[in-house]
């Protein structure tokens, strides 16, 4: 039993990380209409942006996350000028290439510039751990789930209560109407697809510390993200949260009790896509 | 008068969540014959032409052609069986040529035509249709009555024994209608009945052998032009809308 | 211009603008004699590079004939991973190659279909990660597999293709390439290309058409793997060991979609000569770019998208419609 609800809090856990790099991206699918394959190479960015802090400045993490998350988001917003801007109107098959040709382009700029170690981050909480009755949670992740917890609500707060939140979700449902009444339709892409680069960059410095950077960390939370994504229903929001609580848990169900776990926890989410996209396609009507 | 039955609706019914599109649509269409579908916007034609080519399938009631059950059908099969469809949208395959277009449709609307006689085929078509000095150009350059004349080609490509046409001379100048009606007598001069959709009233009265009502999902009369023009059903469901009768 | 009925004879025949059949015959020659060329004392290396420069040529052209079905693939890692893995797994129950490598390839493209029923109705994006996800679980089996299976993460030993013969396993390669050439040639030429090309441009308007959609899309799957696993084996019989990091690895599916698109999309020769200039080129920069050398093949890829959305091919007939299309 206790091994069971212990499985249960490490999946919940988990899906605190997976529920902020899928926003980020049914932020860019959902309001700006691009699927963006290179939202884990911002992940990566933010992932190495923190260790650097903390390697080379000896800044905590947690210290540096806004920072980073403020950088990451001029990043993303500069990639938004320079190519996403020029490919709104394009087949959807370019728009995917474009951003997929980016993500190896900054993955493989990592690999150049950095190599492919794994670098880890150390913290003086590394090692601490929170023990409830028979439950025990690792003292980072703790921090990492609420970090996301916070973070989350921020967002979700920002889309549903703030004018540029109602802005964004009015471009996300309509983009012809939101032009037609006013709404900067193109500051208001720079600025979500800046947010979703930023939430993967703060995503990247929490899983510099849970686990490490290194260049192709990204891609396995990008394709996480898109399994939540695609379940959610794309471009849908809130489905986003329970999708990431869905992905964790199974992940981590298949972990403690599938034998040999650790290698195929990391196939869940393909037979997630699979199964949502089979079922999903088989409903349309023929 | 009345031939072999090409295509048979028998209780046709269409649902879509709580909408009730389209309800016991039951009609025969006869061998060489020119039908006509009309009714007011929403009176659910769309659909009805959809449960026909297959795009959607019915929830109840079944579809014959030429005595062979395609309720079921995938569109693709409805083809082989001998049904054509020409689209209201006109959707050509934009990146190739007129002539290869069409060819499309002659080469699989058959089983068994092999590529040289499809596109022989095609040209015929072609030069019926007057698009032969366009064959080399891309499908995507055409006017708009030359797209739907490339429409119909494509459609004819196939070898329908029943064409479907869905309001094909919408947006086509006076003239150009025309042009278009006397395309379609030919067709059914080669021995195709046409099934069309229309919304304007002057062509069903030269064209349509007979004409099929519909308001609200349901036939509410069917017959000559001058029969459902005069049955007070219709007059009632045409009465206040902005399209009227008399045009 | 000539009467009607000339123009109705000429109008029987297959029409093959646009297909570049004299130089894609000028490679041919030029490659064949290539490595009969006093090389020097680089002769091995250079014949090395050519002999990738070919598997990246079938890679290319292999995934541009699925994407003429309008099925934008990333699933061609898998493919040539099949190919390496069925062929290396053939050769150990003792099979002789000449059968272990149709085999091997026989079996990527049975496996195939599957994927392709799986993602039958699927297009764009869904399509994409859905094939992307299928490298992935076919990678996680085989390196979940009993090691005594398929060698698990640390791989497997292959003999060497004709006793490791540099020349020998160059020519192979020139074949198997000039095999896909023929086969895509053929594609272009007879009704696939019809099939294919209006599934892409509109399948729902294909399918009115009468065109059989789930065949013909099912028959690109086929044809392509096919081809990719041919490759695999290729690659699998020169490099003597295979491991799924590297065979199933990303860059493996990256490289055949962008030299395909730099080179020039749903042609026979753009892919052939893509593959040639990016191959050159990395050899080139491999002093200067030492780690990841997909830099210049993300860059490529999205410099294409941007400024050559016809590729290498567009360049040589700027402004006229259509093409090998």
């Amino acid at each position: 039993m206790d091994l069971f609800l212990q499985t249960l809090l490490n999946g919940l856990l988990q899906s605190g990380i997976y529920a902020l790099v899928a926003s980020g991206l049914a932020l860019a699918v959902g309001v700006v209409g691009i699927v963006n394959f290179a939202h884990g190479e911002f992940l990566m960015i933010g992932a190495f942006m923190a260790w650097a802090a903390s390697a080379f400045l000896g800044v905590d993490p947690l210290l540096s996350l806004p920072i980073v998350a403020v950088a990451v988001f001029g990043v993303g917003a500069l990639t938004y000028r320079v190519s996403i801007r020029h490919v709104l109107l394009a087949p959807e098959l370019n728009q995917m290439l474009l951003t997929f040709g980016l993500g190896i382009l900054l993955q493989n700029l990592a690999l150049m510039l950095l190599g492919g170690n794994t670098r880890t981050v150390t913290t003086p909480y590394q090692a601490s751990s929170l023990n409830i009755g028979e439950l025990s949670i690792g003292g980072p992740k703790a921090i990492a789930f609420g970090l996301a917890v916070v973070l989350l609500g921020a967002l979700y707060f920002m889309l549903y209560r703030t004018v540029l939140g109602r802005q964004m979700r009015a471009v996300a449902q309509n983009r012809r109407g939101a032009q037609l009444i006013g709404i900067p339709v193109d500051r208001v892409y720079l600025i979500a697809f800046g947010v979703s680069c930023g939430l993967a960059a703060v995503a990247g410095v929490l899983v510099s510390v849970l686990l490490f950077a290194s260049p192709t960390v990204g891609l396995v939370f990008a394709l996480k993200a898109f399994a939540i994504i695609v379940m959610a229903g794309l471009g849908n929001l809130t489905g986003v949260l329970w999708a990431s609580v869905i992905l964790g848990l199974s992940e981590a169900l298949v972990q403690t009790y599938v034998p040999g776990g650790g290698g195929w926890s990391d196939a869940v989410f393909f037979l997630m896509i699979f199964g949502t996209l089979v079922l999903r396609s088989f409903r349309r009507p023929a | 008068m009345p031939g072999e039955v090409v295509l048979r609706a028998d209780g046709l019914s269409k649902r879509f969540g709580g909408l009730q599109a389209v309800q016991n649509v039951t009609f025969d269409h006869y061998d060489g014959e020119i039908l006509a579908v009309i009714g007011p916007n929403g009176a659910g034609k769309t659909t009805l032409l959809n449960l026909l080519s297959g795009v959607y399938r019915p929830s109840t009631g079944r579809l014959e052609l030429l005595g062979q059950d395609i309720t079921h059908a995938p569109m693709e099969h409805r083809c082989h069986a001998g049904l054509g469809r020409a689209f209201q949208v006109v959707r050509p395959f934009p990146e190739m040529t007129v002539h290869e277009n069409v060819t499309v449709g002659a080469l699989f609307g058959q089983p068994g035509t092999t590529l040289p006689q499809a596109r022989e085929r095609a040209y015929d078509l072609l030069e019926r249709t007057g698009l032969a000095d366009q064959a080399a150009r891309a499908a995507h350059e055409l006017t708009l009555l030359q797209d739907k004349r490339m429409e119909i080609a494509r459609a004819l490509a196939t070898g329908p024994r029943v064409l479907l046409l869905d309001e094909v001379m919408a947006g086509l100048r006076p003239g150009e209608a025309a042009e278009a009606v006397e395309l379609i007598r030919s067709v059914r001069a080669d021995g195709v009945s046409v099934l069309f959709i229309e919304h304007i009233m002057p062509v069903v009265r030269d064209l349509a052998d007979r004409v099929v009502v519909m308001d609200q999902g349901q036939v509410i009369a069917q017959g000559t032009y001058r029969e459902v023009t005069a049955h007070p059903q219709v007059v009632a469901a045409y009465l206040g809308t902005e399209e009227g009768l008399g045009a | 211009m000539g009467t009607p009925a000339s123009k109705r004879q000429a109008a029987r025949k297959p029409d093959i603008t646009g297909i570049a059949l004299i130089p894609l015959a000028i490679f041919f020659v030029l490659a064949l004699v290539f490595p009969f060329l006093p090389l020097g004392d680089r002769g091995a290396f250079l014949l090395q590079i050519g002999f990738f420069t070919l598997v990246a040529g079938i890679m290319a052209l292999s995934w541009d004939i699925l994407a003429r079905s309008g099925q934008v693939s990333l699933a061609h890692a898998a493919f040539y991973g099949l190919g390496a893995y069925g062929y290396a797994l053939l050769l150990k129950t003792g099979m002789a190659w000449p059968l272990a490598m149709p085999l091997a390839a026989l079996g990527a493209g049975v496996i195939s279909l599957v994927l392709g029923a799986v993602t039958m109705r699927l297009s764009g994006m869904y399509f994409a990660i859905a094939t992307l996800a299928f490298t992935e679980v076919v990678r996680t089996v085989i390196q979940n597999l009993p090691e005594s299976v398929a060698g698990g993460a640390n791989g497997l030993l292959v003999p060497a293709l004709l006793g490791g013969n540099s020349r020998g396993q160059y020519l192979l390669a020139l074949a198997l390439l000039a095999l896909t050439a023929g086969v895509s040639l053929a594609v272009r030429t007879g009704r696939l290309h019809h099939a294919f090309a209006a599934i892409r441009q509109g399948e729902e308007t294909a399918r009115v058409l009468g065109v059989s959609t789930v065949r013909y899309k099912l028959a690109a799957f086929f044809i392509s793997s096919f081809l990719a696993a041919l490759a695999g084996v290729l690659y699998a019989g020169k490099t003597f060991f295979i491991s799924p990091l590297d065979t199933f690895s990303l860059a493996n599916s990256i490289a055949p979609l962008t030299t395909s698109i730099f080179g020039g999309l749903y042609t026979t020769l753009g892919p052939i000569l893509g593959a040639t200039v990016l191959r050159v080129a990395e050899e080139a920069l491999h002093n200067v770019v030492k780690n990841g050398y997909l830099v210049v093949y993300g860059l490529v890829l999205m410099l294409s998208i941007l400024w050559l959305p016809r590729g290498l091919m567009g360049l040589f007939r700027r402004g006229k419609h259509g093409g090998d299309v």
